[in-house]
């Protein structure tokens, strides 16, 4: 009967080592026995239920509650507990047979008062029934249950609010809140653990549960739980306890390690974003580049084409760039591929890498420009006549070197003047440094000079350079129309004044902005992602879903707005939508504001707080 | 008789309820927002320089670029003024001020909005990941002792590499004996500036010579210690 094993008598012992000391532990662990390496398990009875009683008097009141609602996990719960109160116990032959109204008072409005977490109102209900019926007293398990359940009310309602020394203190006072059928609790036990800065108490937490709880499901979810505080060694430790130690039968542990991998993959991939050239280890690297080759990991290849863009290994950037417009065609991997192509000198297949995309693709218009920079006064950045290789622009540019950018911009200006091209590669390169202000400005600054320039050719798509627009609109033809410069320089401004929040002044000039019909369309779907953002934190759940829906006939929808709409579903009480929602996400691909959605959504579903 | 009236009574007021409830749900009063939105943010809002409530020292390198906007209730008014960056560090240069007044009616103070902005300002924890989200891959120093400007102490940290200086300064005014009037329960400034050298005098030069010009007075503080 290891599944008789209680969670609590453990977690127990780590409230008593932080209580009372080395003494009160070896007190707690007196019926331990070592179950895997490392772990200590207790074998202790119910907090509560005191000696075991003789054969026949266990009271079965809760088992012939469970029975009769037909909840099978808790009648199973119940009846290893009273076996592990009396080994020689069995559970009652007619459990399922209907009963006879016992004598006295019949206990069933109360308990489905607990079942439905009215704590309170079954409190009321038992002393209004104890007046009627002076000599009635409520059965013991059924006054256990209702401290229990008063207790975990105290655990969640102290974590909601961050009081963690509060969840320790409740979780002290009754272990059994914490044990692996609130494992909901035991997390926030684990959680408070790691906010009151108590690393250790928090990985020992954790390492009880994957140890003893016995489904694996519960195990991997303890697993990302515990990677929000858990650095990879100790994650690594608890996977290996989780997928081995006190194994049930029928249940597949394998999940457990394969969380473990998702956890590092994420890692992985989360260092190769931030890393500088060079960051990783040779190891770490063979080891992201395996994991995104068996997962076929579009994003993934991209992180990887750009870390050794950075490295100016355009070769190798090209490679995986390539891969991940192989298995998922996109601007943000042509993008990469433009830029690599044209690292390496090859600007016939740049061209022709951009080609799907040309027009339609504001990032790939400016890998573009880097393949072909526009004409402009000779230097660095103002383009040429004739085919010189990469100019020092370019070049900072394929590096994704805004910084260098701008410094470059700079000297071009301060030697021969600004021009309208210049000044607008200024303002996309600051954009990338998050300084959208000054990013609109040099738009702005951009068209009035542009508008003093003499006039390019017509661009190829039919709209005027000046910006004014052709009666005839391409777009209606269903060709992609090409963005005139003035267009280009007012979709920056627009760009930049989304970046500093400026939705309302941005709405109301959008209908009277010039922008080609995808750009504006581009614009109008940031701005409705932007309200709906803005209207779940207003709790305007209903506003939400409508500026989603408005704003998927415009763009597909990205996760995380996807992961939006979910909370917008859950909050509104859609739990079957929401959870759908969210599944259907994590299928995808798992992140731990999917799982996290999954989880809290199906704990509503089936009430398994 | 008392009964038949007991029993005209009651009807009466049924009536009267069901009649109230009928012109409640019949005037547009069926629906209700679930929270009380006023109490939100509301979008950032464009507005001239001129309309700034502050002037800071004058300096060529941190010109003011643009300003905006928001309320949150009735209570905070928050400006925001990105100034110019002579480097090509990422991050905007900006001075950020947040205006606590108090409220002006009874509903008004029952109903507040949560604050804007956090008292203390910082922790070391808190201090620790702004700078290093602001000022990434510099080397930061907290100074051991404040500074002064008109309206009295603020703490503020360095950053700097090879090329470039930054500065983040912070600062609460809520010395309502001398400084603040009575409307203005506190004012929160936030300067962050970065530019090429390491003079770090000069970076806070501007926000030493901060004039903040609110509708109503603000006096400077009595002691301005060597300004």
């Amino acid at each position: 009967m290891s599944r008789s094993v209680l969670l609590s008598a453990l977690l127990l012992g780590g409230i008593a080592a932080t209580f009372g000391g080395p003494d009160a532990l070896a007190q707690a662990n007196g019926n331990g026995r070592a179950l895997a390496p490392g772990v200590k398990v207790e074998v202790a009875p119910a907090p509560g239920s005191g000696p075991a009683p003789a054969a026949g008097k266990l009271d079965e009141s809760a088992l012939r509650y469970y029975a009769r609602i037909g909840d099978g996990e808790r009648l199973e719960a119940e009846i290893a507990r009273l076996r592990a109160l009396d080994p020689g116990w069995e559970p009652p032959k007619d459990l399922f047979a209907p009963q006879p109204a016992a004598a006295g008072v019949d206990e069933s409005p109360f308990w489905t008062l607990l079942s439905a977490g009215k704590v309170a109102e079954a409190r009321a209900a038992i002393a209004e029934q104890r007046r009627k019926s002076p000599a009635w007293q409520p059965s013991e398990k059924l006054l256990q249950e209702l401290d229990l359940a008063e207790s975990a009310g105290r655990i969640r309602s102290a974590s909601d609010t961050k009081r963690w020394q509060d969840v320790v203190d409740a979780a002290t006072a009754n272990p059994e809140a914490v044990a692996c059928n609130r494992l909901d609790n035991a997390w926030r036990l684990a959680e408070a653990y790691a906010e009151l800065k108590q690393a250790d108490r928090a990985f020992e937490t954790y390492k009880t549960i994957v140890t003893t709880c016995p489904k694996a499901k519960e195990r991997r979810d303890t697993l990302f739980k515990a990677s929000r505080y858990l650095g990879p060694d100790r994650l690594r430790e608890l996977a290996a306890l989780g997928a081995t130690a006190n194994p049930a039968t029928g249940e597949d542990y394998s999940t457990v390690r394969a969380a473990e991998a998702e956890l590092e993959t994420g890692r992985l991939l989360e260092r190769l974003g931030n890393a500088k050239p060079g960051a990783l280890s040779a190891a770490d690297l063979s080891r992201v580049q395996g994991i995104i080759r068996d997962k076929q990991d579009a994003d993934g290849a991209i992180a990887l084409g750009w870390y050794f863009q950075k490295q100016k290994n355009y070769a190798e950037a090209q490679s995986w760039f390539s891969q991940a417009n192989g298995w998922a065609p996109s601007d943000k991997a042509a993008e990469g591929l433009v830029l690599a192509y044209n690292g390496l000198g090859e600007k016939a297949q740049a061209r022709a890498a951009a080609e799907p995309w040309k027009g339609k693709s504001s990032r790939i218009d400016q890998a573009l420009k880097a393949v072909d920079p526009p004409r402009g006064p000779s230097g660095p950045g103002g383009g040429r006549s004739a085919p010189q290789g990469p100019s020092e622009l370019d070049r900072a540019l394929a590096r994704h070197d805004f910084a260098g950018c701008i410094a470059i911009i700079r000297s071009s200006i301060e030697r021969s003047g600004p021009t309208a091209v210049l000044l607008q590669q200024r303002g996309w390169c600051l954009l990338e440094l998050k300084r959208p202000s000054e990013a609109e400005a040099a738009f702005v600054e951009a068209q009035a000079l542009a508008a003093r320039e003499p006039a390019p050719k017509p661009a190829k798509g039919g709209a005027s350079a000046t910006g004014k627009g052709s009666d005839r609109n391409p777009a209606a033809s269903g060709l992609p129309q090409t963005p005139t410069p003035a267009q280009e320089n007012a979709y920056g401004q627009a760009i930049a004044r989304l970046t500093t929040g400026d939705v309302t002044g941005l709405t109301r000039d959008l209908p009277r902005a010039n922008l080609t019909p995808t750009q504006k369309a581009e614009i109008r779907a940031s701005l409705m992602a932007t309200e709906a953002g803005r209207a779940l934190e207003d709790k305007r759940y209903h506003d939400v879903l409508r500026l989603l829906d408005a704003r998927r006939e415009l763009e597909p929808e990205p996760r995380n707005l996807g992961i939006l709409r979910g909370w917008a579903l859950y909050n509104l009480m859609r739990y079957d939508e929401a959870y759908v929602q969210f599944k259907s996400i994590d299928d995808r691909l798992s992140t731990e504001d999917s799982r996290e959605g999954v989880s809290t959504a199906w704990k509503t579903i089936y009430h398994d707080w | 008789m008392p009964e038949t009236s007991m029993v005209g009574t009651a009807r009466r007021a049924a009536l009267w309820a069901a009649l109230a409830a009928a012109t409640l749900l019949t005037s547009g009063c069926a629906g209700w927002v679930r929270d009380n939105l006023t109490q939100s943010p509301t979008p950032w809002r464009r507005i001239q320089p001129a309309a700034l409530p502050v002037t800071l020292g004058e300096s060529r390198d941190f010109a003011i670029v643009a300003a905006r906007m928001r309320d949150t209730g009735t209570i905070y008014k928050t400006y925001n003024v990105a100034l110019g960056n002579p480097t090509t560090l990422p991050g905007e240069n900006r001075l950020t001020i947040d205006v606590q007044t108090l409220p002006d009616s009874l509903f008004g103070a029952l109903v507040q909005p949560p604050r804007v902005f956090p008292v203390p300002l910082y922790t070391m924890e808190t201090l620790t990941v702004t700078t290093r989200r602001e000022f990434p891959d510099m080397k930061v120093k907290v100074a051991d002792a404040a500074r002064r400007n008109r309206y009295g102490d603020y703490d503020y940290a360095t950053a700097q590499d090879e090329q470039n200086s930054c500065v983040l300064a912070w600062q609460l005014i809520n010395d309502h004996k001398r400084v603040l009037p009575e409307r203005i329960e506190a004012v929160r400034v936030e300067y962050r500036v970065c530019s090429v050298g390491s003079n770090i005098r000069a970076l806070l030069a501007p926000f030493d010579g901060m004039t903040l010009t609110l509708p109503e007075t603000i006096l400077d503080a009595q002691d301005l210690g060597g300004m």
